[in-house]
């Protein structure tokens, strides 16, 4: 097919807005199609299709959210027709949901943030019921006690073994670290006061846990960098801990062309104040260091005021929120692995925190000079669900949308946030970056998140002119744009036309195959023949994910050379 | 007044989804476009005549001055009255679950008993049965925190097991016996059983219950003293002290708790 | 020798069990209890498939029995899609599909069982683990309404009282057991503690225990509901000083009077317990893949059980669209079995219900539904006989293996084909 005359932003390939065609053959982007549809893309804007680097969408905590909240699944409700099952849910859509919203939405790639190894056949199974976009999941590590004890004993070399053999069992993506040592300090009810703070039973710190899972992602040369959900989430005063684990890994080199680190959600580890009396906004602390290392990068994790339903690996944090909140909690500890808590809630503009906390994930984004280094989200459902998107881009790009904002919050947003002060306004190079060509680079997808040729055929066309449109005025335009795609094309065939779901294909399922020398594999395999002897309640013959799980797979190879 | 009378045309088995039998539906519609509104019947669509003779005033009308008489078996038709924000309903004989549902204004009146979920989510407005009432009279739905948060309602009868669950504002009154659990979780609003109730209360945060009968109060609910109210002396207990409530429960004869 | 193979019997979902097999038949079952064991050797099956004419069930070939299944289906404008428990998780896949397609109600065992902790769960979230967490941690069991001993036989040993892990080498020996039931079964017997209570009173003990817990023990009478308050005070107490206790409930608080608001105020119990210490709660799930179907409906619908798709979108109210509801009402007009046996285990007058119904039964073995069914479709075994996807009580899934072949369909090929024809049957609505 070919697209026809669209304002094309494709950032990777220092595309700005220019009036092109855009050709997609065999599901892929080439130069000259050999015929095919046309698509009139003229006084429309173009853009790869949207990569969501990091949301909940599917396993055994998302599920756990569906289950307690029968009235978050009676909002959003679609009756089937004869292409689409039924939609449900607005913080916990149902499976069906998350894909054609996701399509609509002009996504065409979302990752869910965390899998514990000993669930990832829950979670693949409802990946494999998510329609349209391709995906994957970024596999839990970082309260293992395989992981915790090569870490204690100083075995690099295993720990990367190990991480291989995860990702295979989980068929995971990548690593992903969640309060380090506090997931196994939950086991007895506890939880790690700060990076040095040594995990009981253990013996090893939060910091030594980072760093050596960082080193072994680079041992592997794995697509993706280590992603890490920092210590002290959500506390007042935690952007402390945010800068001081940075500091302590700003040694450690990426072994590809990509960063050495990605920080998740940075709104919530973005806090001054040593209270919820004198809490404050410290973004700008944040910004700062990044714009001096380049070697990091985050996404935002922006407050969308309404309901959410928190869902993270930080079970001892959603345990502190349901208690503050006299909420309904859910916790489910996973033995030898992880554990994880589900809390709902509704973000109130004139509660003084949350309207500090909308300001913060602004201030980062705003802050951050380069913006290949951040990742828009709203940490899917834990600021806010992912059809708020619009919301979201449509605030960057519009200063006066925030003043008009702000003056609805909470005095304190402005109060306590330097966002009142801040002039700059993203445009659509900006977007298509923080949106498209960052999460793919992040993420190590080189056929995502760009129009080069030799890409995925992943296009979006939205029914918004820029040539005419600015987005700071008509920021309501950049938003109902946004909601409803004129058209999503998904490897090369049109899954969205005006707005509705016209095909329904299943995308793949990233996952990583990690190679390691035969002698690191033996050990692995024999440490863990003895956990499953002994700890596990289940037969280690069992624990793998099975290839029936992921129909559709794309395999990735990395590994030690 | 206009008046149009709904009389089914057969027993129902499978039950009937009627939401669209309200005043704020039909007040602006001729009797043949009543006709023609949409109700379900299981699985099966169907137009209101198919199930229902409409028979009445032809002329549309203020909402406020609709009155629908509902003439035969309506106990498997549901959703009655769904949303009605004025208008009256009035049932000759028994109504079937969720009968006022959501409603913000108005008047239903039941001669007959009402199936469970009566007035479910209520806002306002006025609900009255001369029957009994089923479970979860006046309650909310699964998870939510709140159920009714506004509005009256009256059983002359008795009623079954969770009435008011969630109850956030308004009054519900039941001449006869409650069953188990009224009141529970709930953060407002007022309730006066005129029989008997099993363990009120439960968890209750804030509120009024008055039960006029016997009650088996909860061990997590203290004494504070006995007054007298209408002419009946009534022991009054605050609870429910698991959650630190400071809900009012009242009950003029107490089951022993300890047996 | 068939090893680490999966027992398709309880929610312990036992996964070590090892099955000798020569010429394809099964010939000895090793680690399995009596319950599971009995289930994999097999019993009677249920030959070929059958429909009922003139009131007899005459033997027909597969091909009848999947027409008149989907002609029931097709034309019924209430129909009940019923069962799963003992199906694997590709099975509900396929159930919750017919029942959007043909306008139904689709339910679980649950509705009989652990519908009432759903929806206690709904109302205060469930703080769970795995049952290898309360194996390596726990040295404080309590199982409340739950008599493991003979309803899950090697949960003891492999995941509770007499397991042991990394912070429980000790066994048995280092933790205590406390039960709460109605009667001292075998399971009290090797308790600790053992606390009698009568029929009907959880809420009013466990709102008890909350007030001790609290620290507002002084306010609660002496006795509550026939049980000592000391009796009680030294219960909250093992609990408040255990460093991981694990509360594992069974029917007979979700089946006492108050229901689902005995769970409801046992998940409360625990998030209290979480102020002063470590706790976990489970439901102790009775067929093995009950939990999967909860899974699958919850992730695909919205909602765990009980779903009603008559208006195209999933409505969800028990009490309402719950199997039992229907039955009772009489407001269904046909109904579908799928590896389950409502006939035995439904109350009376459901039962009646069903009788009055074309009723179509999946399943291998004939059971007391059978006698009541007019459509009967024979299938493999999951587990034995075919492999597929099932969930542990505690949310853990694994895969069931096949370990000798049948000349039966499997559950998920039989839908598949009720599914074809429902669907050559035509649009309407």
């Amino acid at each position: 097919m070919i697209i026809k005359g669209g304002f094309v932003y494709d950032p990777t390939n220092g595309v700005h807005g220019e009036e092109m065609d855009i050709c997609i053959e065999g599901g892929k982007v080439v130069e000259k199609p050999r015929g095919g549809d046309e698509i009139d893309a003229r006084g429309m804007l173009v853009m790869p299709g949207g990569v969501d680097a990091h949301a909940h969408i599917a396993g055994a905590k998302v599920n756990s959210g569906r289950i307690m909240r029968p009235e978050d699944a009676r909002r959003g409700i679609e009756p089937r027709t004869k292409l689409l099952r039924p939609s449900t849910g607005y913080t916990v859509p149902n499976c069906y949901a998350m894909g054609y919203r996701y399509a609509r939405l002009g996504y065409t790639c979302a990752f869910e943030a965390a899998t514990p190894i000993l669930e990832s056949r829950h979670t693949h199974e409802e990946l494999e019921e998510i329609p349209i976009v391709d995906k994957g999941a970024l596999t839990l590590f970082g309260n293992n006690w395989e992981v915790l004890e090569c870490v204690r004993d100083g075995d690099l070399d295993k720990l990367a073994a190990f991480v291989a053999w995860g990702l295979l069992a989980s068929r995971g993506y990548g690593v992903k670290v969640v309060n380090p040592g506090g997931g196994e300090a939950w086991g007895f009810g506890g939880n790690v006061k700060g990076i040095d703070d040594p995990v009981p039973n253990f013996g090893v710190t939060p910091i030594e846990i980072i760093r050596n899972l960082m080193k072994a992602n680079e041992i592997l040369r794995l697509p993706h960098s280590a992603h890490l959900h920092t210590n002290n989430l959500g506390k007042p005063g935690n952007y402390e801990t945010t800068l001081a684990t940075l500091k302590a890994v700003e040694d450690i080199s990426a072994s590809r062309n990509r960063q050495v680190l990605h920080v998740t959600h940075m709104q919530f580890s973005a806090y001054g104040g040593t209270g919820w009396r004198d809490f404050e906004s410290k973004a700008p602390e944040i910004a700062d260091y990044f714009n001096r290392h380049d070697q990091f990068t985050m996404d935002m994790g922006q407050l969308i005021f309404g309901s959410a339903t928190t869902m993270t690996a930080d079970a001892p944090l959603e345990y502190g929120n349901a208690r503050l909140l006299h909420a309904k909690w859910s916790n489910h500890d996973i033995e030898l692995e992880e554990s994880s808590g589900v809390v709902p809630l509704v973000y109130g503009r004139k509660m003084p925190i949350n309207a500090i906390q909308w300001a913060i994930g602004l201030e980062l984004a705003l802050l951050t000079k380069n913006p290949w280094q951040f990742i828009m989200t709203t940490d899917h459902p834990n600021g806010g669900p992912f059809v708020n998107y619009p919301e979201v881009i449509s605030l960057l790009m519009s200063r006066a949308k925030r003043e008009e904002e702000l003056a609805s919050l909470h005095e304190l947003a402005s109060k306590r946030s330097s966002l009142p002060s801040i002039e700059r306004e993203m445009d659509w190079n900006d977007i298509a970056i923080v949106t498209r060509a960052a999460p793919a680079k992040i993420l190590g997808l080189p056929e995502k998140g760009h129009l080069g040729v030799g890409a995925d055929g992943d296009v979006t066309i939205y029914d918004i002119n820029p040539a005419n449109v600015d987005p700071s005025k008509d920021h309501k335009k950049v938003k109902g744009a946004l909601a409803k795609a004129k058209y999503t094309i998904k490897g090369g065939e049109v899954v969205v036309r005006d707005g509705e779901i016209v095909a329904v294909p299943q995308g793949r399922t990233y996952w990583v195959e990690a190679s390691v020398p035969e002698n690191q594999a033996a050990k692995v395999k024999a440490d863990l023949v003895e956990k499953f002897a002994k700890y596990y309640s289940i037969q280690m013959s069992n624990y793998m994910v099975q290839d029936a799980y992921v129909t559709h797979p794309r395999v990735v190879k990395a590994g030690v050379i | 007044m206009r008046e149009i009378r709904v009389v089914p045309r057969r027993d129902f088995r499978v039950p009937v989804e009627a939401e669209k039998i309200s005043p704020d539906i039909f007040t602006p519609l001729t009797i043949e476009e009543i006709e023609k509104i949409e109700v379900w019947e299981g699985n099966r669509k169907r137009a209101l005549t198919d199930l229902f003779e409409i028979s009445g005033d032809g002329d549309p009308a203020k909402p406020e001055e609709v009155l629908i008489k509902l003439e035969g078996n309506f106990s498997r038709v549901k959703r009655v009255g769904e949303k009605m924000t004025c208008g009256r309903i009035e049932a000759l004989d028994d109504i079937g679950m969720h009968a006022g549902n959501g409603m913000a204004g108005g008047e239903i009146a039941i001669k007959g008993s009402a199936g469970d979920w009566l007035g479910r989510e209520m806002r306002g407005g006025r609900i009255t049965v001369l029957g009994d009432a089923g479970d979860y009279v006046g309650a909310g739905y699964r998870g939510e925190n709140c159920g009714m948060r506004g509005g009256e309602i009256l059983i002359e009868g008795s009623a079954g097991d969770y009435l008011g669950e969630h109850l956030c504002g308004g009054t519900i009154t039941v001449l006869g016996n409650a069953g188990d659990f009224p009141g529970i979780a709930n953060r407002g609003g007022v309730i006066v059983i005129g029989g008997d109730a099993h363990l009120p209360g439960a968890e209750m945060a804030s509120g009024t219950i008055t039960v006029r009968g016997r009650a088996r109060v909860l061990p997590s609910y203290q004494y504070q003293e006995t007054v007298e109210i209408d002419g009946l002396s009534l022991k009054k207990f605050l609870g429910d002290l698991v959650d630190n409530g400071k809900g009012e429960l009242y009950a003029a004869s107490v089951e022993d708790g300890g047996a | 020798m068939a090893e680490d193979v999966l027992c398709p019997f309880c929610g312990c979902l036992c996964d070590d069990i090892k099955i000798e097999v020569e010429d394809d038949r099964i010939v000895g079952v090793k680690r399995a209890c009596k319950l599971g064991s009995s289930k994999i050797r097999g019993h009677e099956r249920t030959k070929a498939p059958m429909v009922r004419r003139d009131g007899e069930l005459v033997e027909t070939t597969y091909e009848e029995a999947y027409d008149r299944a989907a002609k029931i289906l097709k034309e019924a404008k209430r129909p009940l899609l019923y069962g799963w428990c003992s199906t694997v998780c590709e099975t509900h896949k396929k159930g919750i599909l017919l029942a959007e397609e043909v306008g139904g109600v689709i339910d679980s065992t649950a509705t009989v069982c652990h519908g009432p902790s759903i929806i206690g769960i709904e109302e205060k979230g469930l703080a769970g683990s795995t049952l290898g967490q309360i194996k390596n941690r726990a040295d404080l069991i309590v199982f409340w309404g739950a008599n493991p001993a003979e309803a899950h036989p090697r949960h003891s040993m492999r995941y509770s009282s007499n397991s042991s892990g990394m912070f429980t080498p000790e066994g048995r020996k280092g933790r205590k057991v406390i039960v709460v039931d109605v009667r001292e079964t075998r399971t009290a017997k090797n308790a600790d503690k053992f606390l009698l209570i009568r029929p009907g009173t959880d809420y009013e003990v466990i709102s008890a225990l909350r007030m001790i817990v609290a620290g507002k023990g002084d306010l609660i009478p002496e006795k509550v509901a026939g049980v000592a308050k000391s009796d009680l005070e030294e219960a909250a107490g093992m609990m408040k000083t255990a460093r991981f206790g694990a509360l594992l409930f069974g029917l007979g608080m979700t089946h006492s009077r108050g229901r689902y608001k005995n769970v409801d105020n046992a998940l409360s119990l625990v998030a209290d317990l979480n102020g002063f210490t470590k706790f976990v709660v489970m439901a102790m799930r009775g067929h093995y893949n009950v939990a999967g179907f909860g899974q699958v409906c919850a992730w695909e619908t919205g909602f765990p059980m009980s779903v009603d798709f008559s208006r195209g979108a999933p409505y969800f109210n028990p009490g309402e669209t719950a199997a039992c509801d229907l039955l009772a009402r009489r407001e269904t007009d046909a109904m579908l079995v799928v590896a389950a046996d409502p006939v035995s285990n439904f109350p009376r007058n459901t039962v009646e219900g069903m009788a009055e119904i074309p009723v179509i039964q999946i399943d291998p073995f004939p059971n007391p539904t059978t006698l009541l069914s007019d459509v009967v479709i024979p299938s493999a075994v999951c587990g034995v006989e075919a492999e597929g996807t099932a969930y542990r009580m505690d949310g853990l899934s694994l895969r069931m293996k096949k370990v000798v072949s049948s000349p039966y369909p499997t559950d998920e090929e039989i839908m598949q084909n009720i599914l074809d024809r429902v669907r050559r049957l035509g649009d309407d609505n």
